[in-house]
């Protein structure tokens, strides 16, 4: 029996072969996601934060700094794949020939496609999971009050979720002319979905519009069930918007990243 | 099972395909048996990296079949892929790892694993004479030294098939021979090696059988003697353009079915038969010419020709 192409062997062996090289300096590597929770909780928690007296949420006000902590986290969950899926697989595609040289072997692109999916999950997920730590440090301090009880929920929701972002990214990998015009896929769609969708502030209008296009970014529920996660200390409902939005994603980025790298790895129309 | 009962380790049939909407392999066939070595030619655009990535399996054929030592390469895909090496054109090092590690990362891309793989690496190295930039990186590597890596990355899982796509492209000429040698080496290991290459003494030295395409055809087929013989000639006159009455010349070869060469430094290239060397004396007692054996440089100057 075949195997699905996520789950066969040489799909890991393409996120070994990443993750060897990333690892190599692992110290530089993991920095980004260490210290850039603690930069924005200085920034937007203690420096923005003296100025808002809380945030409305699901029928209480949060300290700011309470309401922005889960959204770091899905904020990374979001960016951490999603660049890896635009940038970084670009790069091992069109410069580095990585994927030719893999395409020589037992290697078949859905392998390809799939390792690199894979591999920015896990990054998303490891990125996330570091950001939470820092979370939890900084609970530990006195900095903020989190709830802990269901937290280890966080890794594999960000991984299923970073799986979606990185199939997104990978399409537009599949279709931009040059790495120039990453800036598109990168400004134009990654930073609106990233920022309309509750992370740091609030999505409170009630335009039907607005109110379809939150309901409909898998972000947002990432942020609500992570911010459900760690204040309540369970995932909540959004965890069903998570499911449904993240898999639709996956479902239907998936394929048409394959069908699309088809014409431009392989040539073939 | 005798050798002639025995399936070629390889056998394309028909093969074809379009890309883009244009006819770039049409119906091209190609067999190589174990330990030797099949050249394909022709000239840019002929169609050889197609064919050859329709073999190792990169492009899927429109139509055409291909069988590994007997097996469908469709139905068997995954298990013929783990005896199949390949070092394209282009080089596809993995310039994020050393040299050893570049070959222990790709033997980890087949399964089943390769048996004793500190070993074999360790003494694929030796053979091709990497062994003291075991931990150097490819980048720092001279050229004939990236390609001697491309290649033992090609074998490093022992395949018993070998694609070498243009192997020597950009070498300098001592480069060009160790690649040479190795390639030899690797034939007499008993690999089925096809190659693709528009050096034509490469090819000529290398292979056991050519087949020559042009503009996605087989011209013909058979060793590089043979297909000498059959597309050019015995011989080759080479005359002074200038030394020529055109008119009268122009007629002759026209009169025997010869294409006029395309002057090459100010010198015609005339393949002729045998017996139409006598009749070429005869028709132009006063011409001064040289007569030497023909090569496939002159197959190729004559695929440009028609083009």
């Amino acid at each position: 029996m075949r195997l699905p192409a996520a789950l066969d062997w040489r799909s890991w062996a393409v996120v070994r072969r990443n993750a060897r090289v990333y690892f190599r300096t692992w110290h530089i590597g993991l920095l980004p996601p260490a210290l850039e929770p603690v930069v924005f909780l200085l920034a937007f928690g203690f420096g923005l934060g003296g100025y808002v007296a809380g945030v409305p949420w699901r029928g209480e006000q949060l300290p700011y700094i309470v309401y922005i902590a889960p959204g770091l986290v899905a904020y990374t969950t979001f960016t951490t794949p999603y660049f890896q899926g635009l940038y970084a697989a670009y790069v091992r595609m069109h410069y580095q020939k990585t994927w030719d040289g893999l395409l020589t072997t037992q290697v078949e692109l859905e392998h390809v496609l799939w390792g690199e999916i894979l591999w920015a999950g896990l990054l998303g997920a490891l990125f996330a999971t570091i950001v939470t730590v820092v979370l939890l440090v900084c609970h530990c301090f006195g900095i903020l009050t989190l709830t802990w009880t269901a937290a280890a929920l966080i890794p594999p929701l960000a991984f299923l979720a970073g799986c979606a972002f990185a199939s997104l990214a990978l399409v537009f990998t599949a279709i931009v002319p040059s790495i120039d015009h990453m800036n598109l896929p990168a400004f134009l769609v990654g930073i609106p979905v990233a920022v309309i969708s509750d992370t740091y502030f609030p999505m409170t209008s009630e335009h039907p519009v607005i109110i379809a296009i939150v309901a409909c970014n898998p972000v947002h529920h990432v942020a609500e069930t992570f911010r459900s996660l760690l204040v309540l200390g369970h995932p909540g409902a959004n965890l069903v918007g998570l499911l449904a939005t993240t898999g639709a994603l996956l479902g239907v980025c998936a394929p048409l990243a394959l069908h699309l790298l088809r014409r431009r790895v392989l040539g073939e129309r | 099972m005798s050798d002639s009962a025995r399936p070629p380790a390889l056998e394309a049939i028909g093969l074809t395909k379009r890309l883009g909407g244009r006819l770039v392999v049409d119906a091209v066939d190609v067999v190589c048996a174990a330990g030797t070595v099949v050249g394909l030619l022709g000239p840019n655009g002929a169609g050889k990296t197609t064919t050859l990535r329709m073999l190792y399996g990169f492009l899927s054929p429109d139509s055409g079949a291909i069988r590994y030592h007997g097996r469908d390469f469709v139905q068997d895909r995954e298990a013929i892929k783990r005896t199949i090496g390949v070092c394209t054109q282009d080089d596809t090092l993995d310039e994020e790892f050393s040299v050893a590690q570049n070959l222990a990362i790709y033997a980890g891309y087949f399964r089943p694993r390769v048996p004793d793989l500190a070993a074999r690496i360790a003494g694929l190295m030796d053979e091709v004479g990497l062994t003291p930039f075991a931990a150097q990186r490819p980048v720092t590597l001279s050229g004939g030294f990236r390609r001697r890596l491309m290649i033992a990355r090609a074998v490093v899982h022992g395949p018993s098939v070998l694609f070498l796509d243009e192997p020597t492209t950009g070498l300098d000429p001592q480069a060009r021979v160790d690649v040479w040698r190795l390639v030899d080496q690797l034939r007499t290991q008993g690999l089925a090696i096809i190659l693709t290459t528009h050096y034509m003494d490469e090819a000529e030295r290398l292979s056991d059988r050519l087949v020559v395409l042009d503009r996605g055809r087989r011209v013909t087929e058979g060793s590089p003697r043979e297909v000498i013989d059959e597309q050019i000639g015995e011989h080759v006159v080479v005359v002074h353009a200038d030394a020529v009455d055109a008119a009268a010349f122009h007629g002759w070869l026209a009169s025997r079915g010869i294409a006029l060469p395309a002057a090459v430094l100010g010198q015609l290239h005339i393949p002729l038969r045998g017996a139409q060397l006598g009749e070429f004396t005869a028709a132009f007692p006063d011409l001064r010419f040289t007569v030497r054996e023909p090569d496939l440089d002159d197959l190729f100057m004559r695929l440009a020709v028609r083009r």
